[in-house]
């Protein structure tokens, strides 16, 4: 690292002295293009070296690599391609950065986690609504409020703290209102007396494989993963109300904000 | 049952049938194995009378009794998180910057004016304390919460320690505490350094200070 003097001073970064495809701090990831592409979500790219060409998906030269590797044709907008030769920095509002690689693997994360992927990556939606899979060898960058700490299964996951999850059948929920059963506990139930722990409700991950946690409850905001084909048996198809009859949850009253309520959990 | 960092926003706690723990509601991320999460209606230890107690301390943050078999991950707000081990003497700490406690931990409530009068009241309205604080004593561990990082600054009775009021976290052992003013002509101006009020620690124990003068 060449450092302007003081030892002990910030580290000054060049173009030669940027790490390849490697973490410059907790908070920021250097790609480095040579002729190839990497897909990012937009507005990620924080400064770049070198000639590189940020293109929208839909940029017609583009097609055939959207087509390999590109699943979510809906959520196309919110991503774009980087091509070109140089250094590409990313961050994300001081969230914690890193990379995973995969191996002939799959991983599924949560939609507003993930960066920026390397093109032999297959990036899918998951059937779990406001999930992405990655499948096939390959780098991407994800990132976390707080450190990724991986666990094995059988765990319990608090929802909120739930990044992803690597090789795992999909996660079922599991309710534990142990503590509402009983005289004392139907009195608690009816009459809201004493409060809820706020843990009654986890996702459960048994079988083999990895989980991936971040270090506090805090959200990042989510993307939208693309709308799914209105088929029936398609989970998350609601679409137009009435339409199919089948809506997750709770009807909608007027005045409810919809999805902006699911998400705050309102 | 003591927890161990796992990084320096998470815990990691082991529960073993027949002892339990107390965690902030809704701070548990993940656990393994068979645990029960049952809100506390009292916020804590002891009868009616302690939970009253805390009530009028406004000290009651909400609780809940972790129980059962298993390892439980904690984690909340991403605060930065610190464990500190106690060995019989007394932690004195915010109610709401408690994310964990072994139950065998005694809780109780300490109103800041038996510390110095009128002055103490006056430091616990200057620390964000209010006239109340919660006091934890005994054998056992405590996971508490801070904004930023968290430093243990030791104190001896040769060596009194000052920390801004706002940067304060908790403190335990022998330790008197008073509120230093350094005010003077600029101050009354408008011209002060903004470091008026300092928070005077001295005796023997320690002082956990946050790298940041944020409130939780």
């Amino acid at each position: 690292m060449s450092g302007y003097g003081v030892p002990g001073g910030p580290v000054v970064h060049d173009p030669m002295t940027l790490p390849v495809d490697d973490n410059v701090n907790k908070y920021t990831f250097c790609v480095e293009l040579k002729g190839s592409e990497w897909f990012l979500q937009k507005g990620k790219m924080i400064a770049y070296y070198g000639s590189m060409e940020f293109n929208g998906i839909g940029h017609g030269r583009l097609d055939r690599l959207v087509r390999t590797s590109f699943h979510s044709p809906l959520h196309a907008s919110d991503w774009v391609v980087a091509q070109g030769s140089g250094k590409m920095l990313l961050a994300d509002r001081a969230f914690d950065v890193n990379s995973y690689d995969l191996d002939d693997g799959n991983l599924t994360i949560r939609s507003g986690n993930l960066l920026a992927f390397q093109p032999s990556l297959a990036l899918k939606q998951s059937i779990v609504p406001g999930f992405l899979t990655l499948i096939g060898t390959g780098k991407f960058v994800a990132a976390s409020n707080g450190p990724v700490v991986f666990m094995e299964p059988p765990i319990r996951v608090d929802p909120q703290a739930l990044v992803g999850w690597a090789d795992c059948p999909s996660p079922c929920h599991h309710y534990d209102h142990g503590y509402m059963t009983g005289v004392m506990g139907g009195l608690r139930a009816m009459t809201g007396l004493g409060g809820a722990s706020g843990e009654e409700h986890q996702f459960e991950f048994v079988g083999a494989g990895t989980v991936l946690l971040q270090s506090t409850e805090i959200l990042m905001a989510e993307q939208a993963t693309g709308a799914v084909p209105q088929q029936a048996g398609v989970p998350g198809a609601g679409g137009v109300p009435g339409q199919h009859g089948q809506q997750t949850g709770a009807p909608r009253l007027p005045g409810q904000l919809g999805d902006l309520q699911r998400r705050f959990g309102l | 049952m003591a927890f161990r960092e796992v990084n320096s926003k998470m815990v990691e706690a082991t529960v073993v049938p027949g002892q339990r723990l107390f965690s902030q509601r809704g701070a548990m991320l993940a656990y393994k194995g068979e645990v029960s999460f049952t809100p506390n209606v009292q916020g804590g230890q002891g009868g009616v009378m302690s939970m009253i107690g805390r009530r009028l301390a406004n000290e009651a943050t909400p609780l809940m009794t972790v129980e059962g078999s298993g390892t439980v991950f904690f984690g909340h707000g991403g605060h930065h998180v610190q464990v500190i081990t106690l060995t019989g003497d007394t932690l004195y700490v915010e109610a709401d910057r408690l994310l964990a406690f072994d139950g065998t931990l005694q809780q109780g409530t300490m109103f800041l004016g038996s510390q110095g009068g009128v002055m103490g009241m006056v430091r616990g309205q200057v620390t964000g304390q209010g006239l109340f604080t919660t006091t934890l004593k005994g054998h056992g561990a405590v996971a508490v919460m801070a904004h930023g990082g968290v430093f243990e600054v030791p104190i001896t009775p040769q060596r009194p320690v000052h920390v801004d009021p706002q940067a304060y976290v908790a403190h335990h052992g022998d330790v008197r505490n008073k509120l230093s003013t350094a005010l003077g002509w600029r101050d009354m101006v408008g011209r002060g350094s903004g470091e008026a009020f300092q928070l005077e620690l001295s005796g023997s124990g320690s002082v956990y200070v946050q790298a940041s003068e944020e409130k939780l």
